[in-house]
């Protein structure tokens, strides 16, 4: 099976510019998380990496420690354009946006017995978590063929979600054996 | 500078760099340690920031630290806060990531990355339901939260709008 879209070159030529304003306009619409939006940016308005390049090097970051989107956010940076991109990115992703977030942030907890406020809080927060699982759903599309990725998605879910495991026991334990898995597949195929 | 939020910020940065597989796992971590250890803040306030930075936009994880380090020590304890947060885990993210691409063509790597994959996605939807879980009082809630998942997967439709659909369905009280 070919591995589909192992591009390395986008369509355009990524700036250093283009960099710093795609993680500005991503943070500053980062509803529930900036990962909903870096996806959408990257993938689907940039064409800088396709699904199956995005769902990588999140997972890469996933075993980073620190905010793992801000971390994707320093590597897509350095993936283009070294450490002019990681900074311009990074800058992109956090001054302006960490500014008004803060700002507004700091208003909203002294009014936070406001019980309207608190209502559109909820509603929003309700959103927001659909937005996270359905950008889960379509990172899982490239590999709804492989039976082995599914039942290890499925299973991570429900160790987590469903079984309320530690992280590290869901990830120590599943791992490994998604990867022998992998492995035996790919050894198959060749 | 006031002590407790030198001691906040090297906290702060400790974990920047022990926090693996992204912060969200160290929340019960510094709700005990500025909570319950220190008693810097209130245990009503710590929610309260969790949950205005999850319907704010911006890097959420950042915001709520710095809104923390506000509490605790004014504005120059939120802005080193922030700094505090991602500063150290993307100076290694970058030392780690030009490691990692120079093997990227090697058949290990490849193996790695295709078995690492699903683990990460079981583990972001994960991330979602348990979203849903602490803000969903009710099947309304849970509804919102299906119907933005649904039309999520069509790409012409703007998040933007889902989440002001649900920012106005709550503000009319029906969640």
């Amino acid at each position: 099976m070919a591995v589909v879209g192992a591009t390395d070159d986008p369509v355009r030529p990524v700036t250093l510019h283009s960099l710093f304003v795609a993680f500005l306009k991503v943070s500053l619409c980062a509803f529930g998380g900036p990962l909903v939006w870096v996806r959408r940016m990257v993938v689907e308005r940039q064409h800088w990496l396709t699904d199956q390049e995005f769902a990588e090097l999140l997972s890469f970051c996933q075993f980073l420690p620190g905010p793992n989107v801000v971390s994707l956010t320093v590597c897509v940076g350095a993936k283009f354009r070294g450490l002019a991109g990681s900074l311009a990115a990074l800058a992109g992703f956090t001054v302006i946006p960490c500014i008004l977030g803060f700002s507004l942030g700091a208003l909203l907890l002294s009014h936070a017995h406001n019980g309207l406020l608190q209502d559109v809080l909820r509603g929003i927060s309700a959103a927001a978590a659909g937005l996270i699982i359905g950008t889960g759903i379509r990172l899982l599309m490239p590999h709804r063929r492989r039976p082995a990725a599914l039942l290890f998605c499925a299973l991570a879910f429900a160790g987590l979600a469903v079984a309320k495991l530690p992280l590290l026991i869901v990830v120590v334990v599943l791992l490994p054996l998604s990867v022998a898995i992998a492995g035996r597949a790919a050894a198959g195929a060749a | 500078m006031t002590a407790p939020a030198a001691t906040l910020l090297g906290h702060l940065a400790l974990l920047s760099l022990i926090s693996f597989g992204g912060t969200p796992g160290v929340l019960p971590d510094m709700r005990q340690f500025v909570v319950v250890t220190h008693g810097w803040i209130s245990d009503q306030d710590f929610s309260n920031c969790f949950a205005i930075v999850q319907a704010i936009p911006g890097p959420n994880m950042i915001l709520l630290m710095s809104l923390i380090a506000w509490k605790v020590g004014g504005v120059p304890a939120a802005a080193a806060g922030a700094l505090a947060t991602f500063g150290p885990s993307c100076t290694l993210a970058f030392a780690a990531f030009r490691l990692w691409d120079r093997f990227r063509d090697a058949a290990w790597q490849r193996r790695l990355r295709r078995g690492l994959v699903p683990v990460t996605i079981g583990l972001v939807i994960a991330g979602g339901y348990a979203m849903a879980r602490v803000g969903d009082v009710g099947w309304a809630s849970a509804a919102v939260t299906l119907a933005a998942a649904c039309l999520m997967l069509h790409p012409r439709v703007n998040p933007l709008w889902l989440v002001a659909a649900g920012g106005a369905l709550g503000g009319c009280g029906l969640l």
